[in-house]
């Protein structure tokens, strides 16, 4: 059978920061806090991907806090997903456009389909449909903007919540001292490590904004479903102050706690890996969710990250020398 | 030309959905509706059906995706029974409430525990307050013809809701009988393409299922309540065209089988009506009045029709295939209804119910007997002495 042609759209890298698209997809209007990363984040990918996109926005932060009824925040087609459900709704929107693409019913690009959801909405409750999804092959990116709790409900738990974390479910108390007491789930290595459609993975950070939008780039112009961890700090859930959301972008990498990469086709890629990484207690003191924490768990985390950088480094695999864009001087 | 063929219920139903021109269809097995997805597959890879088949992950995911594929505008089409039905549970309002007008062929199934396979409406009952039409086939020529007509009514621009076409699984799903297989024209005639409103597309930038303040609930849910008061006008006509292009002979809402002069009747739904009409054949050869109201649409439920069937006759037994345990009545889920569209009559029949095709048992002519016994005394005596019968367990 001759293959046909869904026209896939494709997409070029921004050269820079200033030369990214001025349109905005993700538009004034919603009520997210002061300082929101997920946010910051939805701005920034809604931006890469343009006009023909169409969002699926399971339960969680980037639905409550953004879709009042009439005045929703985006500038292209949005549906609701359950927070279960992200997955197979977006399988659904590709499945129909395949067909109506083949039957002459629809004959534009093939739309852009995006699923923008939490950590719980990826990894948690919503783990089958993202895996499904994955394993099926639709041409889809899902996102999982990772704020590291259940936040809209009020600071919950999640399979992505940091050892040591203070939740209102993992509440820091004389018998249980730490708050939470288990490791993160990895959601890239997740999706990695099973799922052979799956031709690209990365992960992004919003204080490297043009890092992050180029990747949403790349992932959309593979013809099949790509997967992105972006990490999204969150004010409220964490305790930091709102002005310091890029900061603890940057700290969450330059100590290790995050690790910016690219997966394609099995070949890793780094980006941004700092030289020497500084103590994670650093990105820890910033932040209320960790205050209650003694030294032998910060020591324990300490530990935890170690390992992870060990494996990175052993890997051994060239980083990319691109600075961080918030940080670049203009040329004289 | 129809095609006279011998089709089981989950054939009748595949063949249908394909003379429909499904777009997207989403499967996942569980036994008895399998097999509608086996044929539609069987479809797909010979080329006859031009759909995406996609293998939903279980049943949750087989309702999202038909959610996301008529909301990007395409005919969707998807199955389940017994405990599957109720594993997708969180889906059927965002549907409904979401207008997609998806079809859901339902052969029903027993829910658990202990597994059992037989048939037992009790899975797709669980959903009847959810917003969806819902009405049960009595053979697979009318699981065929209820296929079409789901469509049709649910994607009318004054209805689109969402259907679940039921049949009783085995009775139904699994024993073969004659159907009429429409010619693709007459279908042509009677469905129109589906058209969705404000599908989702880079030329609609639409914004689907926003949440809303709690003071914009209410008036949400009286455009669903008033959508529903229009819809038995939309089944009237629909029934009606397709009575004419197919040459069927349908009522809309309710088979009135002998009823007009009749003193006893027997309310039911679903495939042992089969039965009911050959026992009601013999009551009359031995002289006892009696006739059978079988409701094709529990969803909407046709209270005026109802009522007006059922107003002449003394004594009505509701024959029930599910459970409703705690409720009104101690019986199943049927009685309720049926007494509530009987209230109103100034002369109102006695109703009594019996708990009958339980876990999948055959309802037999001499169960209807017994229950005319019953039904005929209640007539004589002007009152139910007994709310409900459990069939079998009852000292006659």
């Amino acid at each position: 059978m001759k293959p046909f042609d869904y026209k896939f759209q494709t997409f070029e890298p921004i050269k820079s920061f200033r030369s990214a698209p001025r349109e905005e997809i993700y538009v004034p209007g919603h009520r997210t806090c002061a300082g929101c990363g997920p946010a910051l984040n939805y701005r920034l990918v809604a931006k890469a991907a343009g006009r023909d996109t169409i969002f699926v926005g399971p339960t969680g932060c980037m639905y409550v806090a953004n879709s009042s009824y009439l005045c929703t925040p985006y500038a292209v087609a949005w549906i609701h997903a359950q927070i279960t459900n992200g997955g197979a709704v977006a399988s659904g929107i590709e499945a129909a456009y395949k067909v109506m693409a083949r039957e002459g019913k629809y004959d534009g690009p093939f739309p852009n389909i995006i699923v923008m959801a939490g950590d719980g909405g990826s990894v948690d409750i919503g783990l089958q449909a993202m895996s499904a999804l994955m394993y099926r092959g639709h041409k889809v990116l899902f996102i999982c903007y990772d704020n590291e709790s259940y936040a809209n409900t009020g600071i919950q738990t999640s399979p992505t919540t940091p050892y040591g974390a203070a939740t209102t479910f993992t509440p820091p108390g004389k018998a249980i001292p730490e708050g939470k007491t288990l490791f993160p789930k990895d959601p890239p290595q997740l999706v990695i490590g099973g799922h052979p459609a799956v031709k690209y993975v990365s992960t992004t950070s919003i204080a490297y904004p043009l890092d992050l939008m180029n990747k949403v780039r790349k992932a959309l112009s593979y013809p099949g479903p790509t997967f992105m961890h972006m990490f999204t700090p969150c004010p409220k859930g964490w305790q930091f102050d709102e002005s310091l959301t890029v900061e603890i972008g940057k700290l969450a990498v330059d100590t290790g706690m995050w690790t910016l990469y690219e997966w394609e086709d099995g070949a890793y890629r780094y980006q941004h890996l700092p030289k020497k990484y500084k103590p994670v207690g650093e990105y820890m003191k910033l932040q209320g969710r960790f205050a209650h924490l003694k030294e032998e768990h910060i020591a324990k985390m300490q530990a935890f990250v170690d390992q992870k950088i060990a494996h990175v480094k052993a890997t051994a695999i060239p980083v990319e020398a691109v600075p961080p864009m918030a940080v670049k001087k203009k040329k004289k | 030309m129809p095609q006279e063929r011998n089709l089981t219920g989950c054939s009748a139903a595949a063949q249908a959905a394909k003379l429909a021109e499904v777009e997207v269809i989403c499967s996942y097995p569980i036994r008895p509706y399998t097999a509608i997805m086996m044929e539609l597959a069987k479809m797909v890879a010979n080329g006859e059906l031009k759909a995406e088949f996609v293998h939903g992950e279980g049943e949750h995911a087989q309702l999202s995706v038909v959610l996301g594929a008529s909301a990007a505008g395409a005919r969707a089409y998807t199955g389940s029974a017994g405990v599957g039905v109720t594993y997708a549970f969180e889906l059927y309002s965002p549907i409904a409430g979401g207008r997609y007008p998806v079809q859901m062929a339902i052969a029903d199934r027993t829910l658990d525990p202990p597994g059992d396979f037989g048939s037992e409406h009790t899975d797709a009952m669980s959903f009847r307050d959810q917003g969806w039409l819902m009405g049960w086939a009595c053979s697979p020529q009318e699981v065929f013809d209820n296929t079409l007509m789901g469509f049709r009514i649910g994607e009318d621009p004054r209805v689109m809701l969402p259907q679940a076409i039921c049949q009783d699984g085995y009775f139904l799903s699994h024993i073969p009988d004659k159907v009429i297989v429409a010619d693709p024209a007459q279908v042509k005639e009677f469905l129109p393409p589906y058209k969705a409103p404000h599908s989702l597309s880079p030329t609609c930038p639409v914004s689907h299922g926003p949440q809303i303040r709690p003071d914009q609930g209410a008036p949400m849910d009286a455009q669903r309540a008033a959508t529903f008061l229009e819809v038995p006008k939309v089944i009237e006509e629909a029934t009606a065209d397709f009575n004419r292009i197919f040459g069927r002979n349908y009522d809309p809402f309710l088979e009135k089988y002998r009823l007009e002069d009749a003193e006893i009747a027997f309310f039911i739904q679903g495939a042992h009506a089969n039965t009911c009409r050959k026992a009601v054949d013999a009551m009359r050869k031995s002289g006892v009045k009696a006739g059978m109201a079988r409701l094709r649409w529990l969803r909407p439920w046709p209270t005026h029709e109802i009522a007006v069937a059922l107003a002449h006759v003394k004594a009505v037994g509701s024959i029930e295939t599910s459970t409703s345990y705690g409720g009104a009545m101690r019986g199943g889920n049927l009685i309720h209804e049926l007494r509530a569209s009987l209230y109103d009559l100034e002369e109102r029949p006695v109703v009594t119910s019996f708990m009958a095709g339980l876990g999948g048992e055959t309802i037999w002519p001499e169960d209807f007997h017994f229950m005319a016994k019953v039904l005929t005394k209640m007539a004589k005596d002007k009152r139910a002495d007994q709310y409900v019968r459990w069939l079998g367990f009852e000292a006659d």
